[in-house]
């Protein structure tokens, strides 16, 4: 028995998250991410570990990663550069995409520029009808042609992306293997392989962006399994997936597609666990960084997961935890418009220069600027000394803003942070909505650097059932990689009526992807427990232009009971629409099977029981709520189980500080987590 | 807290909000796949008098930010909280301007007073009538267009009335549908309304309604801060339907724009009168309709893009409408392609502005996008009806970039159905979907490409249509040297010997065997090609979006083996003689030629008379006019002498019958 650890690489700090797998004890640290050189931050926290905790390099026999090395080169277009063969006729399926336009009442507005130029996209002759039967043959002239093309537009490596892949992949792995003939060294990425959905567009993003970002997080991973093993790690690292679950080093690097999101699902999953272990039913998870708020919605510990989820430009179509991003952060600059009117964001000082306090060169009032203004930040150094807050430059930066609304520093500072507030609020209320849910049975999980300074503000707007912030925020994401479980999906697309002529397809499919899936968890990722199977299916009323996913349970499929089928997706469609037609016919999209393997979980760690009251370290002024007030200041390690007070509070720490106007009540749970309550409720 | 400055935008965020959990919500429960895919429905806020104050910032069809509703709430006799109204009547306080537009609105009540309403609407895929779908360019009456409601109380203070659904059910073709809808609207402002409680609840009532006041000045301050930058003058421009129905002459739609300091008048007086076909738009005379008003929304936007719109942004706006026109019908006037009117009032309304601000503004995108529906069979002789997606041209070149290819500019909302999902639901193979290539008005920016679909069917029976088509004989234009896209075409077996083009059509029958071909009007270009990078040149031939044939005739670009020959391109290009056309518009050859005889000044000899004449004659006398030009009546006697010469024939005969 060894060690198990999760480290998470972000922009200014890298997180870890160690599991003693003999007590089950959790140790967390972090430490400078070191972007002049990579590998560095690993080293200097593997001998933190080594040496506050005693983790020993070599015994640490479970390593996992979460990172953003994926969605950041699609963000920065600095991925491969690709070649896309599609059917002949159909070769402008990137340009026209799905023709909607962005922003729909200006007429400057514009699609993204395709992720691959339609100058090295080329058609192939052959076709597949709908039924996967084949009405032209792969004319092996037209490939011959499309590489001499691909080659001489500098193409290093190709995407084949044929119409009705999702059906069949006759054409596609003939394509394949003329390519591998002709061009055996260059990397060819197939859409039916990658995610064989219907909907030609979807389909072939999905597999360009899969390719795109290939080389890159290929090289990435390599120099990340080279640094552990150089110092002494003898687990192969496991990489965190959008689906939030674990793959291997090797199949992270073949399926780029699978961890694209990998860096924002780890948070979400760390989340989850924590919802899971301290019994939190149903959470809205906000992560506040310099740039954006991401949130996710949590019931029960279980992420949502949706297909489609936004990466730069474009959209993936794989299952992924569900995240959405607001263009509101701690960076965002707050401005005056030409009608005197004020306004935060869009534009974002992000982490260079970042907000006029940090004294890095900023000079625009940001959201962090008006915080430090009010006095709920600054008491201490943030960010584990990194950062000492300049006062006088937060009040001159938001006193250009004063100047032109003619009010004092302060009233524009909380100005600012409303404002900033009631924009998270719009969007956090739009999630609320798309899903359906009541705000009032949700408490939010904060984290993120600027996560616990606005959560309550938000909670209150929201009408949340409270706020919860974890004893060290910033590690979430490191410790979702430690806790995911071993997880993959498979999927067929079947587009049949539900009927029993489908079912020998259905039953072949279920067949088929069970042999997959168990392969994977057992041959591939050397698992050797007992795998848990979820089925599901994507289901819709014939005609309809959407799809239900519905649990459905392998009995159903391997007996023949398609009127459970059917019950199952008229409940879920009851639930979820408030409606369902159980006289219509339905119709299966596709059916998916997903295997996980559970791997061991910490014991999160207890605090020890409080036994005198809470002390405060300081009172410090603060502007809440329209007035200058004395407010109790609290070092959160000295914080412990039991405590409970009052609002208003400001509680720091190292990571980052939790603001709690008045008219809430705090008490500190045995786990360390501050359960932040509306005090009317 | 008081609306001020500091705290103006938190409430429209609030306002925004509660508009998309409307929008959030109708799209989640809504069963038709109008909803889902073409968002064409709208959610709204609406002030106690009728005015929209707030509406989904990022979903829904974008024409209505400035509806009003006042005409028609005032035709309810009092409210009653719990009250939930409904209407999809044109000519009842005209807000729903053709009959799928189902229309609801609810009242907002606190503390007894009555303080807003929550309103929507969806476009329903079918209301009745004589066609499926409703829809169709060769009905004349408003009774054709489907069952219609009047004003009433779908719900008195909570209670259903069941009788208006029996009725409506009956009238329709697919009643569940209908009723999902309703339903998910029902929904949608009950979310409303709470959302609406809740902000009252947060920011006190008469800070809400003192800030729903502000907001509205804030639109207009900013919509007048905009016209500001536009200098005072007249611009006049007009633009043409091919034809004003089946086999029908063109229908022209005139504009002068009038700019005084921060107000603008958008006036009609020159567009043609209404038509015995159902292009009307059904507006009641009303100077601030939204959908006069839509195109102006695009410029105000474009100019100033924080813009928050609502009502507001049109008070700066007024507009003239003459009555029995086909931008202001009278009833019973059919109005369910009243769409395809509306996007040449945005096309004109983008002309007149581009001669008051050139260099701010791109040229048009064309406007009449084909809805594409196939009725054919399966194998096995089973009927089979489906939407095939739109097909339509690109947005116009821009002052700095090309435009969008295969929608854009006032076409950007529309999403098209994957070609995967067709063949899966409909028996048609598709050759191909794509750019359609040198479609694109030549510029130093390019118009968009227009999109082209190809498809062949095998069932015998088998009926296309391309609903709202246009522009397939007067192109987009370009300005400032830019040029007009190419037209709109619809053809059978095209390349073969059987070729059948449509003209302007927008049916098509097919028999086994046959290829059918639509191919969407292309965007305007933006300043002169010749002056265009001649690498982006290079780029477009590289890509398939210019052959190079056109760049040296369009472009004065000489390739040699992919790349820009220099010498020789500076050579071509130095030996263009000046332009002939030093026009601020290129209005493409078609629209020169009918304009060598129906000239604006034979336009307006004909309005003038045409005025003069009772509306339900007009339509008639306008095609006997054009007949009587066309055979040469009169043409002796000059312009003036011939147009006098024919009205007075006409109007005597017109008297004749008459008594």
């Amino acid at each position: 028995m060894g060690w198990r650890v999760g480290v998470d690489v972000g922009g200014s700090f890298t997180d870890f998250a160690a599991l003693d797998e003999t007590s089950g004890r959790l140790v967390t640290l972090k430490v400078f991410s070191r972007p002049d050189a990579p590998g560095a931050e690993i080293e200097a926290g593997l001998a933190q570990l080594a040496q506050r905790h005693g983790v020993e390099a070599t015994a640490v026999d479970y390593f996992t990663h979460g990172t953003t090395v994926g969605i950041n080169t699609v963000i920065q277009r600095n991925g491969v550069r690709l070649a896309l063969l599609t059917t002949a006729g159909f070769e402008d399926v990137l340009e026209m995409a799905r023709l909607k336009i962005p922003e729909i009442h200006n007429l400057y507005s514009t699609r993204p520029a395709p992720l691959v130029p339609r100058d090295r996209v080329f058609g192939i002759q052959g076709r597949l009808r709908a039924d996967g039967s084949e009405h032209l043959p792969v004319d092996r002239a037209s490939v011959e042609a499309a590489l001499a093309g691909a080659r001489a537009a500098g193409a290093e490596a190709i995407v084949v992306a044929l119409m009705h892949a999702w059906r069949s992949d006759l054409h596609e792995k003939q394509v394949e293997a003329i390519l591998a003939e002709l061009a055996p060294g260059v990397p060819v990425f197939r859409s039916g392989a990658i995610w064989p959905i219907i909907r030609e567009y979807e389909r072939s993003i999905t597999a360009c962006i899969s390719g795109y970002v290939q080389p890159r997080v290929a090289h990435y991973l390599d120099r990340f399994a080279a640094t552990l093993s150089g110092l002494g790690v003898p687990a192969a690292p496991r990489i965190t997936k959008s689906n939030g679950g674990v793959m291997g080093i090797a199949q992270a690097k073949a399926e780029c597609v699978q961890m694209v999101l990998s860096g924002t699902a780890s948070g979400v999953i760390g989340a989850g666990f924590i919802a899971r272990e301290c019994g939190f039913p149903r959470l809205l998870t906000l992560d506040i960084g310099g740039t954006s708020a991401d949130l996710a919605v949590l019931q029960q510990g279980e992420a949502e997961y949706g297909t489609g989820e936004i990466i730069g430009d474009f959209q993936i179509f794989i299952p992924s935890v569900s995240v959405t991003s607001i263009g509101q952060g701690g960076g965002s600059i707050a401005w005056v418009d030409a009608l005197g009117v004020l306004k935060v964001g869009p534009r974002s000082a992000g982490s260079t220069p970042g907000p006029a306090c940090y004294g890095k060169g900023g000079q625009e009032p940001t959201v962090t600027d008006a915080a430090a203004v009010c006095g709920l930040i600054g008491h201490s150094a943030l960010g584990y000394d990194a950062v000492r807050l300049d006062l006088d430059a937060a009040r001159a930066a938001v006193g250009g803003i004063a100047g032109k609304l003619g009010c004092s520093i302060e009233e524009a500072a909380a100005s600012i942070l409303d404002l900033s507030v009631s924009a998270m609020y719009a969007d956090a209320s739009g999630l609320i909505s798309r899903f359906g849910l009541d705000a009032r049975d949700f408490q939010m999980l904060a984290f993120g650097g600027a996560g616990p300074m606005l959560a309550c503000f938000l909670a209150r707007e929201l009408n949340l059932a409270g706020v919860v912030v974890p004893p060290t925020p910033g590690v979430l994401s490191a410790l979702g990689g430690l806790v995911a479980d071993l997880k993959s999906d498979f999927i067929r697309t079947i587009y049949a009526p539900l009927a029993e002529a489908s079912l020998p397809l259905l039953q072949d499919s279920l067949v088929a992807m069970r042999h997959e899936a168990i392969a994977w968890l057992v041959d591939d990722q050397k698992f050797d427990g007992a795998p848990r199977l979820s089925l599901s299916a994507e289901l819709r009323y014939q005609g309809q232009s959407f799809e239900v996913d519905t649990s459905l349970q392998e009995d159903w499929i391997v007996q023949g009971d398609l009127a459970a089928l059917r019950a199952a997706f008229d409940a879920q469609h009851q639930k979820l629409y408030g409606h369902a037609d159980d006289g219509a016919p339905v119709q299966v999209v596709t059916l998916r099977l997903a295997i996980a393997g559970a791997t061991p979980k910490p014991a999160l760690p207890r605090l020890a029981a409080a036994t005198t009251a809470a002390g405060p370290a300081a009172e410090v002024d603060t502007y809440l709520d329209g007035a200058w007030q004395k407010v109790p200041l609290y070092q959160r390690q000295t914080l412990l189980a039991g405590h409970a007070f009052a609002s208003p509070a400001i509680i720091a720490q190292p990571d980052c500080t939790t603001c709690i106007p008045g008219g809430f009540t705090l008490a500190v749970d045995d786990h360390g987590n501050l359960l932040i309550t509306p005090a009317a409720r | 807290m008081p609306i001020d400055r500091r705290s103006l935008q938190i409430l429209a965020n609030h306002c925004g909000a509660a508009a998309d959990a409307m929008a959030f919500t109708l799209m989640r429960t809504a069963h038709s796949t109008f909803v889902k895919e073409t968002e064409d429905f709208s959610c709204t806020l609406l002030t106690a008098e009728g005015q929209a104050f707030a509406s989904p910032r990022r979903f829904g069809a974008p024409w209505y930010s400035g509806i009003d509703y006042g005409p028609m709430i005032a035709l309810i006799a009092d409210y009653e909280d719990g009250d939930i109204c409904i209407c999809n009547d044109p000519y009842s306080g005209n807000v729903a301007t053709h009959t799928p537009d189902l229309h609801i609105w609810k009242p907002v009540f606190r503390e007894g007073q009555l303080v807003c309403f929550v309103a929507g609407h969806i476009h329903n895929t079918d209301i009745g009538g004589a066609v499926p779908a409703s829809l169709s360019r060769t009905l004349t009456e408003i009774e054709q267009e489907g069952i219609r409601v009047p004003p009433l109380k779908l719900f008195s203070r909570g209670r259903m009335n069941d009788d208006v659904l029996r009725i409506l059910r009956l009238n329709v073709r697919a009643p569940e549908q209908n009723w999902g809808d309703l339903k998910a609207q029902i929904a949608s402002v009950n979310v409303g309304e709470r959302k609406i409680q809740e902000i009252i609840g947060r920011f006190g009532l008469q800070t809400f309604r003192d800030g729903i006041a502000a907001m509205l000045d804030y639109a207009e301050a900013q919509a007048r801060a905009a016209i500001r930058q536009i200098p005072n003058g007249e611009y006049f421009f007009a633009d043409f339907a091919d034809e004003d129905g089946e086999g029908g002459v063109p229908c022209r739609v005139a504009l002068t724009l009038r700019v005084a300091d921060d107000s603008v008048e958008l006036d009609y007086t020159g567009s043609d009168p209404q038509v015995a076909a159902s292009l009307n738009m059904p507006l009641g005379g009303r100077e601030r309709h939204p959908l006069v008003h839509v195109g102006l929304t695009y410029v105000l936007f474009t100019l100033d893009p924080t813009m928050l719109l609502n009502a507001g942004t049109l008070r700066a706006a007024r507009a003239v409408l003459p009555e029995g026109s086909v931008v202001n019908c009278t009833a019973p006037a059919a109005v369910g392609m009243r769409s395809l009117t509306c996007m040449l009032t945005q096309i004109v309304t983008f002309g007149a502005f581009s001669l008051a601000m050139p260099g701010r503004l791109p040229a048009t995108s064309p406007g009449g996008n084909s809805i594409m529906n196939v009725r054919t069979a399966g194998a096995d002789g089973r009927p089979v009806m489906a939407s095939i997606g739109p097909v339509g041209g690109g947005g116009g070149g821009t002052p700095f970039a090309d435009g969008p290819n295969g929608a854009g500019g006032a076409q950007a909302f529309l999403k098209n159905t994957p070609i995967e999902i067709s063949e899966a639901e409909v028996p048609v193979l598709f050759n191909r979907y794509g750019l359609w290539p040198d479609s694109a008005g030549p510029g130093q920016q390019r118009g968009g490409l227009s999109a082209v679909m190809e498809f062949q069917v095998f069932a015998p029976g088998t009926v296309v249509t391309a609903r709202n088509r246009n522009r397939s004989v007067f192109a987009s234009w370009g300005v400032l040297g830019g040029r007009a896209g190419a037209t709109s075409r619809f053809l059978r077996n095209p390349g073969t010997p059987q070729e059948l083009s449509q003209g302007n059509t927008d049916i098509m029958r097919c028999g086994p065997g046959d290829v059918v071909r639509v191919v969407g009007a292309g965007a305007g270009g933006y300043g002169d090609p010749f002056t265009r990078d001649p690498a982006l040149v290079a780029e477009d031939v590289r890509c398939g979006f210019v052959s190079q044939a056109a760049a040296e005739a369009d472009y004065g670009v000489v390739l040699r083996d992919g790349a820009v020959h220099r010498p020789a391109t500076t050579a071509l290009r130095g030996a263009r003689p000046t332009p002939a056309n030093q026009d601020h518009f290129d209005i493409g050859r078609a629209r020169r030629d009918f304009e060598k005889t129906w000239s604006p000044a034979r336009y307006a000899l004909l309005t003038a008379f045409l005025s003069a004449q009772p509306v339900d004659w007009r339509h008639y006398l306008k095609h006997r006019f054009f007949a009587a030009v066309a055979a040469g009546e009169a043409a002796e006697l000059g312009l003036e002498g011939q147009m006098r010469r024919i009205g007075a024939r006409l109007s005597n005969s017109a008297e004749l019958t008459r008594r």
